[in-house]
């Protein structure tokens, strides 16, 4: 835990005013648990007693106290759920992954949690595994889930994939092409843009296939920086209208050739994106 | 330089009178050519589970590689209810739907919009009469429907705040805001007899004049509860998810009939998408000058912010919610003070839950008079049933009040599943109980439900048949209730932890018959020293079972057998007749507890069987018997 990660989510809330539970739960994204010394700050910056910040915390259930795996394994128990044999589904995994409810393995590797209701109850029973949904689950398919898992949710084979395709962008302000044929990404020409932060300039690559999230930066990867993008060529900013739909950072704008516009997150790491195909905007 | 979008010129400036926003709508309806044919994916929360996103990205594809962005439509749009069908495909404006579409699918109907033609064997096929339906209005499911607030989902991109402005969205704060006199609204509301649909069917429009009569000295809280925290239940994400907008809109009305000034959506945190949304729809409010100080340049300011639940299903109480709101425990306070008079920080506070808000600009827009001719006369309107469980066609259904059960269940439900017949329905989640099938006629209101021994609820309906076990459901419910208990009343904390006890020895076949007697006079002294609305609930679903499923309970006790074939200690699994020897089982079971010869039967040795139900869950021949 870093005190000053923590002291920018308090003022972040002091801004707009939302309670301790938002706090907590911003918190809690950040580390994946609530660190002890995290919540003394709390109670510190807050002028609130521990006890009230620790009573909150174990009050509410998907607060966790204690470190959580690098997967996070949601079975729903929700009633529609249970008559479909959700208790089954929760069992197996408690015996494949050889841990209780609200357990984590020993390696780390996966938290297992029962959870009272997703709302998805009509293609039941749904287990969520690191926010990807599996509907109508029976009991052989858990190892399938935890395998995928282990292998990677978010890896499209992108060679493969039909659901991958080319997107040849163009710079908004002088229409130059942004495609680099010099570098290719993911075996397909790459997207080269500028940018800049804190004070450094320097080329991104991206990949052009969309649904690809492939890059490269002249400064090497940097995670969680919000990054200002340039054409190289005009040197406009590719400034998008909205903010980014899960981190709210700004969104970077380019023209798509055969019509419309694609916007990608400015934060590095963040894979917030929308392909717009009429260009009509919100 | 290139056009990026059509509209930026006013690309989010704010709207700064009522003229300005009537320019914007009229440009908006100018523009939309309503004779383009446009492919509607849903990609609600269970469409996304489904698939949809791979639709979605296809038909983008497609649509950017033969160049037809500028004929053909494409909108992406929340829930339209039909989640058996998930991911299903509409096209407008001819209404032909396609259900369970994939990507090689969904290329084809790509082309096939292009074409001006209809794919003939991708329809839907209506399964009683094996006729192939093309048109999303004649398939039985959506026909007997009244969708006022559901059919909104299909014509809005939940993230564009124009869709919802071209489809007449604001028009009812318009209409408020120029007619000038909140005395009005709130007697609008009372005139529709809008009953609150969250459960416990208070009339809105009383709330409202209780909170516009409230002194305004340091303000007023509207507040939208979405902590939709009974499990089965998913109408209230889906309207979130599908139609924000409609919310803040309500939410403004009501801010302008009584006062209020801030507004409070308390959305529970197990739904990513609904907040997303909200988010959006919020910050575009904002920019637009919809929500916050002078809304369109009149002297009517309001503000909504977004809080988020941590999971507690108490916080769905209002007086727990309120405490969750201002960070601290969750736990419910006594009433009265009622939250009308001192909630929020002690300042007067109006709750309503999502269907309802989702209800008003349909209030102001039609009419009180026009709204109340639906329905019956206690109970107006139309309600969103979540249709799950046991069931062929499951999904989010809206119908009139009094309608009766049978309706749902036989003709838009389309019946059981499978050969195992409907025994029960439970409404109302964990506070409601099980309605048996031979009193399926009874007609869905407020009134008559409550007779019944259940309750509305904000609108779960399980459906369960033969292969589920009554008492394993009120074992399910108690083991939910006891988990959910903040704790505050003894008889509430104790209570339901015996009454759990006791359904658990049942379930094990070590119960009595005098445990039951007791059993029953722990659950009415539950339900008559409870303070909220959680304990005094939460013996329904003990009591309705008892009193309609008793012989269930004695069978457990008597003869120590389970019928339903789902009380883990009563059962074994063995393997019939119809076994045909395919090995697909034996590779399935996690204990090798299945021998057999290939192409002979099989046998299940009882002691290593952990009763995981694999076997079952893989067998294509019902080979596996559960007794």
């Amino acid at each position: 835990m870093k005190t000053d990660e923590v002291l920018s989510i308090l003022e972040k809330h002091e801004e707009d005013h939302s309670g301790l539970i938002s706090i907590l739960e911003d918190i809690q994204s950040k580390y994946s648990y609530l660190p002890a010394e995290a919540l003394k700050l709390v109670a510190e910056q807050t002028g609130r007693s521990l006890v009230d910040i620790y009573g909150v915390a174990t009050f509410y259930k998907s607060f966790s106290l204690k470190p959580r795996g690098k997967h996070l394994c949601s079975v729903c128990v929700g009633t529609a759920c249970h008559v479909r044999g959700a208790p089954l589904i929760a069992e197996e995994f408690q015996r494949q992954l050889n841990v209780k409810a609200s357990e984590t393995t020993p390696d780390k590797e996966f938290t297992l949690e029962k959870v009272n209701c997703l709302g998805a109850c009509a293609i039941g029973p749904i287990v969520v595994m690191d926010g990807h949904y599996f509907s109508n689950v029976n009991s052989p398919q858990v190892n399938q889930i935890i395998k995928k898992t282990k292998a990677g949710l978010d890896d499209a084979e992108i060679k493969e994939d039909r659901r991958v395709y080319l997107l040849d962008v163009s710079c908004p302000r002088c229409n130059h092409s942004l495609m680099d044929p010099s570098r290719h990404l993911d075996g397909s020409p790459s997207i080269r843009v500028t940018v800049s932060t804190e004070g450094e300039h320097g080329w991104l690559r991206l990949s052009s296939l969309y649904g690809s999230f492939t890059v490269e930066s002249e400064f090497g990867l940097r995670t969680d920086t919000i990054e200002d993008f340039f054409c190289p060529h005009c040197h406009a900013e590719l400034k998008g209208a909205s903010q980014c739909p899960l981190c709210r950072a700004p969104m970077v704008s380019m023209i798509v050739r055969a019509g419309g516009v694609v916007q990608i997150c400015s934060r590095r790491g963040c894979k917030g994106h929308m392909l717009d195909i009429d260009g009509s905007g919100l | 330089m290139a056009v990026v979008y059509k509209y930026q010129g006013s690309f989010m400036d704010r709207l700064e009178s009522i003229d300005a926003f009537r320019k914007l709508q009229n440009r908006l309806a100018h523009d939309h050519d309503s004779s383009k044919p446009t492919i509607v994916i849903p990609a609600g929360t269970c469409a996304q589970a489904s698939g949809a996103n791979d639709l979605i990205r296809v038909t983008k594809r497609e649509l950017l590689n033969r160049g037809l962005t500028d004929r053909i439509g494409l909108r992406i749009t929340g829930c339209h209810g039909f989640c058996e069908a998930e991911p299903s495909v509409l096209i407008e404006p001819s209404g032909t739907f396609y259900p369970k579409v994939d990507v090689e699918r969904m290329v084809r109907i790509v082309e096939a919009v292009a074409e001006g033609k209809v794919l003939n064997d991708l329809l839907y096929v209506d399964s009683s009469s094996s006729r192939k339906i093309e048109k999303q209005n004649d398939i039985p499911f959506f026909k007997k429907q009244v969708r006022t607030i559901l059919a909104r989902n299909e014509k809005v991109d939940p993230i564009r705040i124009y869709d919802y402005i071209e489809n007449q969205g604001y028009n009812a704060l318009v209409k408020v805001l120029k007619k000038g006199e909140p005395r009005w609204v709130v007697e609008e509301v009372k005139a529709s007899q809008l009953r609150g649909r969250g459960g416990a069917g208070f009339p809105t429009g009383l709330k409202w004049e209780l909170l516009a009569n409230q002194r305004n000295g340091q303000g007023k809280y509207l507040v939208c509860n979405a902590d939709e925290g009974d499990p089965g239940a998913y109408m209230d994400r889906s309207v979130l998810e599908g139609n924000p907008h409609s919310i803040i809109e309500g939410m403004l009305i009501g801010g302008y009939a009584t006062g209020a000034n801030q507004g409070v959506v308390y959305v529970r945190n197990e739904y990513p998408m609904a907040i997303k949304h909200l988010m959006i729809a919020l910050r575009q409010c904002h920019e637009m000058g919809l929500l916050g100080k002078n809304i369109l340049g009149t002297n009517f300011s309001f503000d909504i912010k977004l809080v988020r639940g941590a999971g507690a299903f108490v916080c769905g109480e209002e007086t727990a919610l309120i405490r969750s709101v201002e960070g601290k425990m969750g736990e419910p306070k006594q009433r009265p003070p009622f939250p009308v008079e001192k909630g929020i920080d002690g300042k007067p506070t109006a709750i309503n839950n999502v269907e309802t808000w989702a209800n008003i600009p349909v209030i102001i827009a039609e009419g009180a008079k026009e709204f109340s001719k639906v329905g019956t006369k206690g109970s107006s309107g139309t309600k969103i049933f979540s249709l799950v469980g046991k069931i062929k066609n499951t999904g989010l259904v809206e119908v009139p009040m009094g309608i009766s059960i049978k309706e749902i269940i036989s003709d838009i439900g389309g019946g059981p599943v499978s050969k195992a017949k409907i025994k029960a329905v439970q409404t109302g989640g964990p506070s409601g109980g099980c309605i048996p099938a031979d009193r399926f006629d009874l007609p869905i209101d407020y009134d008559s439900l409550t007779k019944a021994g259940s309750i509305m609820g904000s609108g779960g309906m399980i459906v369960m048949d033969e292969n589920t076990c009554m008492v394993d459901v009120a074992k399910y419910f108690m083991n939910f209730l006891k988990d959910e208990s903040c704790g505050k009343c003894f008889t509430c904390r104790k209570g339901i932890q015996r009454m759990y006890e006791i359904v658990e020895d049942v379930s094990k076949g070590e119960g009595t018959l005098d445990r039951l007697a007791l059993l029953e006079e722990l659950a009415n002294v539950v339900k008559d020293t409870t303070m909220c609305g959680l304990g005094q609930t939460a013996p329904n679903p003990v009591l309705s079972t008892l009193r309609y499923f008793r012989d269930e309970y004695v069978e457990h006790v008597k003869n120590k057998h389970c019928p339903a074939g789902v009380c883990k200690a009563l059962i074994t699994y063995s393997i019939n007749e119809n076994c045909t020897g395919c090995t697909v089982c034996v590779k399935s079971c996690p204990e090798n507890a299945i021998f057999g010869e290939r192409k002979q039967p099989h046998r299940i040795e009882p002691e290593k069987c952990i009763k995981c139900g694999a076997c079952k869950a893989v067998c294509k021949f019902e080979a596996v018997t559960v007794a």
